[in-house]
Parts: structure tokens; C-alpha cells; sequence
């Protein structure tokens, strides 16, 4: 392996995995850290690479699992994300009573998400933000097809019912 | 409309079953964001979410951190660091040629020692000499006059001692 494989090959993921630790730790800097480890490790561990089916999934998954060790750590309290929930950008044109009650509605779901079990949580942010395929996903955790599914369906079975219960307290 | 809306209920179905494909994923995103009118009842539940989804997708993170990545360079030709080495040379020539400055003088200085006179005409040499060397038989008697009186003490205590 070489430089040039590096180049072509990780480089250009690093925005989609600093996406991924980003939307992980809740928090930039880290985000940032977590990058250069696994940018770091996946260099190390060049000559694995020629080998790998999937490069890419690879790489999430050295981020990933960077990125539980640091929420372990750090018994991080995963506050930022209530914090950063009102900075959630609301639609435009809209009169400023929609927009902010449509800031509020997404600052909800924003926290329905991020009080998932991780695994769940995880689990959406790849499929419904990032957009991967479930063969990636199974890649990338190192899950069978069906487990991933099963998963997929708990967690969006999860937000679906909290999202009910907001719906019946007329929160939206 | 009414159609639309079965299909998305359909959709909906499929997708809390974790079912659908990406492509559908991306028509119910779509339904939702753009949709403007009220929703009934049973849609209505998913609607936050989906918008959500599409501000996550849409959502520019802090600042891509991508500068920070030094591009290794690719080229390592031996002549990219042509400075080094012209520093090296230049040292090695500068300590070469204080050694050698360093030579050149010590032979001088030998040279002048062994080699030339000091003096060119005999006469001012010969007087030089005589000169240098009734100054020391000067210095030399100033001492044989103290240990003549030395011997004199020396002549007077045997005297004393007999």
C-alpha cells in the first residue's frame, strides 16, 4: 500500500467520518481528535489494507469504535446535545411563531435521537443521515443483515412512539 | 392526493419495519419537507422526524477540519532537499579550510624559527650577541658576588667551629 492509496482512498472520506464522530460525540474538538486517531490507526495498519473489502466501512468503524472509548472515558454526558438543540436551524419563510415552534418540535426530536441506546442510535444516524446501505452498515458494526434490520426497526419503533407521545400532547 | 397520501402511509409501514430501500427513504423525506398542507392524523406522527433527518443531512458542520491534514508530499526526488546537503558541503569546506589556514601558519611559524636569520649583516648580529651575552654574564656575576660573600661566612663559622 502506499501513499497514493491513502490519498485517493481515505482522504476523501474524512468529511463523511468526521460527520460520523461529530454526529457520535456531540462535540467538535473531539469529533476532531477522534479523526486524526483513526486517520492515525488506519495508516498504521496500511498493510491490511489492500485486503479489505470495504475500505470505507473499515475506516467508520475505527472511528466508531474510537469514538465509544472516548464517550467510556470520559463518562461523557451527552448534554451538548440539549444544548445545541436550539440552534437546530428552523425553515425559513416562515412567521417567527411557526419557526420557533418548528425550532422547538426539532430541538424534541433532536432529543428523542439522542437518548436512544447507542447502538439504536447509531444505527439511524448511519441509515437515515449518512445514508448507507444496510450491507455497509453490517460492515461497518460488524453485524449479520437481519441484525442490523432488527435493530433498525427497534430503534425507529423507539422514536416512533416517543414521537407518538409528543404527537398526543399536541406538541406538534 | 388522496393517492399520494396512501402511498406514503404504505411507505411508512414499510419503513418502521425497517424495509425500506434508500430510495424510498429518500421519497418519504422528500413528502415531508416539501409538503405544505396539513397532514391527517396518522401522517402527522412522522413528519418531525423526517424534516429533522433532512436538517441533518442539509446541516454544515463546524468547519471540516480537512486544512489540518499536512498533504504528505508525493515526490521524495534527492534533490528536494538540496539545502541539507549544501549546508553539509559548506561546513565540511569551512572546517577544511580552517584546518588547512591553520597548517600554513604552524609551518610559517617553523620556518621562521629554523629556518631565516633574524639578522642579515654579520656586524649588527655579532653586536647583538655580544650585547645579549654581557647582559647575562652580568646577571651572572650579580650572583656569584652573593655566594662569594656566602662563602665567606661559610670560611669564618669552619674558623669558629676548629
Amino acid at each position: 500500500m502506499s501513499l497514493e492509496l491513502f490519498h485517493s482512498q481515505v482522504l476523501p472520506i474524512r468529511p463523511k467520518l468526521f460527520r460520523f464522530a461529530f454526529r457520535l460525540l456531540n462535540n467538535e474538538e473531539d469529533a476532531k481528535d477522534i479523526i486524526q486517531d483513526a486517520l492515525l490507526k488506519v495508516w498504521n495498519q496500511q498493510e491490511r489494507m489492500p485486503e479489505l473489502q470495504n475500505m470505507e466501512a473499515w475506516c467508520m468503524r475505527i472511528v466508531r469504535n474510537l469514538a465509544l472509548d472516548r464517550l467510556k472515558s470520559k463518562k461523557y454526558r451527552n448534554t451538548e446535545g440539549l444544548d445545541r438543540a436550539g440552534e437546530v436551524p428552523a425553515n425559513h419563510q416562515q412567521s417567527p411563531h411557526l419557526a420557533a415552534e418548528q425550532q422547538d418540535v426539532m430541538g424534541r426530536v433532536h432529543r428523542i435521537i439522542n437518548a436512544l441506546p447507542e447502538k439504536y442510535r447509531t444505527i439511524i444516524q448511519l441509515r437515515d443521515m449518512e445514508g448507507f446501505s444496510y450491507q455497509e452498515i453490517c460492515d461497518i458494526l460488524e453485524l449479520t443483515l437481519s441484525e442490523v434490520k432488527i435493530n433498525l426497526h427497534r430503534a425507529r419503533k423507539s422514536v416512533r412512539e416517543q414521537l407518538q407521545n409528543m404527537h398526543v400532547y399536541g406538541l406538534q | 392526493m388522496y393517492m399520494d397520501y396512501n402511498k406514503i402511509r404504505a411507505l411508512l409501514e414499510k419503513y418502521w419495519e425497517a424495509a425500506t430501500s434508500l430510495e424510498e427513504e429518500e421519497q418519504l423525506r422528500e413528502f415531508f419537507v416539501t409538503h405544505q398542507q396539513p397532514l391527517p392524523d396518522d401522517l402527522r406522527e412522522a413528519a418531525p422526524l423526517f424534516r429533522y433527518f433532512q436538517l441533518e443531512i442539509d446541516q454544515e458542520l463546524p468547519a471540516e477540519p480537512a486544512a489540518r491534514v499536512v498533504p504528505i508530499t508525493k515526490k521524495a526526488s534527492p534533490w528536494q532537499h538540496w539545502m541539507k546537503y549544501a549546508a553539509v558541503l559548506l561546513i565540511m569546506a569551512g572546517i577544511g579550510y580552517s584546518i588547512q589556514q591553520q597548517r600554513e601558519k604552524q609551518h610559517q611559524l617553523i620556518v621562521a624559527d629554523f629556518g631565516e636569520d633574524t639578522y642579515q649583516d654579520p656586524e649588527v648580529a655579532y653586536k647583538e650577541t655580544q650585547k645579549a651575552l654581557q647582559l647575562l654574564a652580568r646577571n651572572l656575576n650579580k650572583g656569584t658576588e652573593q655566594i662569594e660573600k656566602l662563602s665567606y661566612f661559610n670560611e669564618a663559622t669552619d674558623k669558629i667551629k676548629d
